[in-house]
């Protein structure tokens, strides 16, 4: 039997879409999560509803879109809301999951959308926030999505744009936030989750190829790894179908 | 004068403004280069409309670029290709929630003004937060208590915003103040001469910030008669008496993304993006030839078209036939490949 062929972002997408249960609210970042969200709808998640900051619910996309908040992305969608209104949704209790990416990630799932180094000198300014913090802080579970490299992966984010766990056990709750927090982050060499009583980022499964202490030398900070980490099971050929066929068939993320 | 950061948060100025506006319809049609020569001033506070590359009003922005508009400060929610203002003087400072295109990437004449710290950040926001602002400022209340941003260090890069206890619970609330910008641009699908807008998609912020913002444009892919408007009143967003000036501008979103019209323009933004302006002098070369060396939006596009040896307007349009026929729209035969879009194949002719 030959081997299935895949590139890392396909196994990143595919990843993605198995976390979204069937009947579940998303709330979709930009750029991977698109794909994963699509992915999941198309294949085990038909009644997934896909919510984006421009204020589209549960539209059907027939093209990957170029935007969360292009036409394509707002194709069919039954109703269309003002972004203050999809926002406050979520705080209301319509959203479950969301869905986003970011630079960099620490130990407690701080997200850093901001600039790299001092926010007084930034050796980089990246986008900022945009809906990133009002998804972390509002839905109920997230999901972070991003490439697995030391600085991308450093102990202390270089500024938190969007709240993970915080500074620990319990910062969420007296910071006044309301959702539950990060609940997995996807890289292109394994899956994590967070350490119920530390809050900490801690290993679920390493990619085929990829050894858990490969993902630690990759890793800037000390990653929790249980006894029960196990192989990320790889694509299969119907999710690579789906994928390159009806979800990214130009290879605009997925390449 | 005033700092526009001086000016952001006083209700009461607003108000006094808003008090002087004429409510009657009145004809406000007027050109393009009128409106922005009239009613943008150098240190005015501009807030995005739209979604920045979705309905933004981009033959305005580079209008502002060819009339070297000065020190104005940008609200951010999001922002994109405008920024490339700040290398040319015409942006000195912003209030940021995001500013990027996506997976396009980040818009380098922004970063550069940013890491040199020649374009000031006044302040961080979340989308959501920043939408609350607007929304306050329309909704008529002071402030919002809302759960985002709290925690983070955008709390700590925000002066306008506070952390307090919530009278009634106990809990910590972000309270986020209104927002009245002194200036908005929209481009929109209809609009009638007085100024009653119509759009198909996502409306974002547009009827918030038409209300908060002191001065008001609309631009339009067309006019269209008040009775039009009157008759089908639904998909208004923003009403008559916050505008100041009407100007029909078929196109007005390019390079950007109009609802069941027109797609982006996707191999120039990903080119211009990612390659023209990585650099200060590479920046330069092409905001000269396409802003500065051009007389409007339509030389533009037609320079544009000439280079890629192609017509960009009917790309755009095949495009976004890709995902939207028009009947999905609503847009009947007003949109994508209708029968009745004359104009835009006169416009299409003027440009190749």
């Amino acid at each position: 039997m030959s081997e299935v062929q895949y590139t890392p972002r396909e196994l990143l997408a595919c990843v993605a879409a198995r976390l979204i249960k069937d009947g579940e609210s998303v709330f979709v970042g930009t750029g991977l999560p698109l794909v994963g969200a699509l992915l999941a709808k198309k294949m085990h998640a038909p009644n997934m509803m896909a919510i984006y900051e421009c204020g589209a619910v549960d539209p059907e996309p027939r093209v990957l879109p170029w935007s969360v908040s292009c036409s394509w992305t707002t194709y069919k969608a039954p109703i269309i809301l003002s972004m203050s209104s999809v926002f406050g949704h979520s705080r209301a209790g319509y959203a479950d999951v969301g869905f986003l990416g970011g630079a960099q990630i620490d130990m407690y799932g701080n997200i850093n959308a901001t600039c790299i180094g001092d926010y007084e000198h930034p050796r980089v300014r990246l986008t900022g926030s945009g809906g990133a913090n009002d998804i972390a802080s509002l839905c109920e579970r997230v999901i972070f999505m991003g490439l697995h490299l030391p600085e991308r992966l450093p102990e202390r984010v270089d500024y938190i744009t969007t709240p993970g766990y915080l500074d620990g056990p319990g910062a969420r709750e007296r910071a006044g936030l309301v959702g539950g927090g990060p609940w997995r982050v996807i890289t292109h060499l394994g899956v994590m989750g967070f350490d119920e009583e530390t809050c900490r980022m801690k290993l679920i499964s390493y990619h085929p190829g990829v050894t858990p202490e490969v993902i630690q030398q990759f890793t800037g900070f000390e990653l929790l790894i249980p006894d029960d980490v196990t192989e990320t099971p790889k694509p299969t050929e119907e999710e690579l179908r789906i994928l390159r066929e009806e979800v990214d068939p130009c290879q605009l993320f997925c390449f | 004068m005033s700092h526009a950061n001086d000016r952001l948060f006083d209700h009461k100025l607003a108000r006094e403004w808003k008090l002087k506006k004429s409510r009657a319809e009145k004809d406000k049609r007027m050109t393009l280069q009128e409106a922005v020569a009239t009613l943008v001033e150098d240190g005015d506070s501009i807030v995005e409309t739209g979604f920045a590359y979705v309905r933004g009003p981009m033959a305005a922005y580079w209008e502002i670029g060819r009339q070297r508009k000065k020190n104005l400060v940008g609200i951010f929610t999001p922002g994109g290709m405008n920024t490339a203002w700040h290398e040319f003087g015409g942006l000195e400072g912003a209030h940021v929630a995001y500013v990027g295109v996506e997976m396009r990437g980040l818009i380098s004449p922004f970063r550069r003004g940013v890491e040199a710290g020649t374009l000031k950040i006044y302040s961080e926001w979340s989308h959501g937060a920043l939408a609350l602002a607007l929304r306050a400022a329309e909704q008529g209340v002071n402030y919002v208590a809302c759960k985002s941003m709290l925690g983070t260090d955008i709390m700590r890069t925000n002066p306008y915003v506070r952390e307090a206890k919530d009278p009634w619970t106990g809990e910590p609330v972000c309270l986020v103040p209104a927002m009245y910008p002194d200036v908005a641009i929209f481009h929109v699908h209809h609009a009638d001469k007085y100024g009653n807008s119509r759009i198909w998609g996502p409306s974002v912020n547009d009827t918030a910030i038409a209300v908060a913002a002191r001065k008001v444009i609309v631009t339009c892919e067309r006019i269209v008669s008040s009775e039009d408007i009157r008759s089908n009143p639904y998909q208004v967003i923003i009403p008559h008496y916050c505008v100041d000036a009407v100007c029909e501008v078929p196109y007005g979103a390019y390079p950007g993304d109009m609802p069941g019209m027109y797609y982006f323009d996707r191999r120039l933004q990903e080119r211009v993006v990612r390659i023209e302006w990585k650099t200060k002098e590479s920046t330069k070369e092409w905001y000269e030839k396409y802003i500065l060396g051009t007389k409007d939006h339509y030389e533009m596009i037609q320079l544009i078209a000439e280079e890629e040896g192609m017509n960009v307007l009917e790309y755009m349009k095949r495009l976004e036939q890709l995902s939207c026929d028009a009947s999905y729209f609503g847009l009947g035969y007003w949109g994508v490949g209708g029968e009745r879009d004359w104009k835009y194949e006169e416009v299409a002719k003027r440009a190749i």
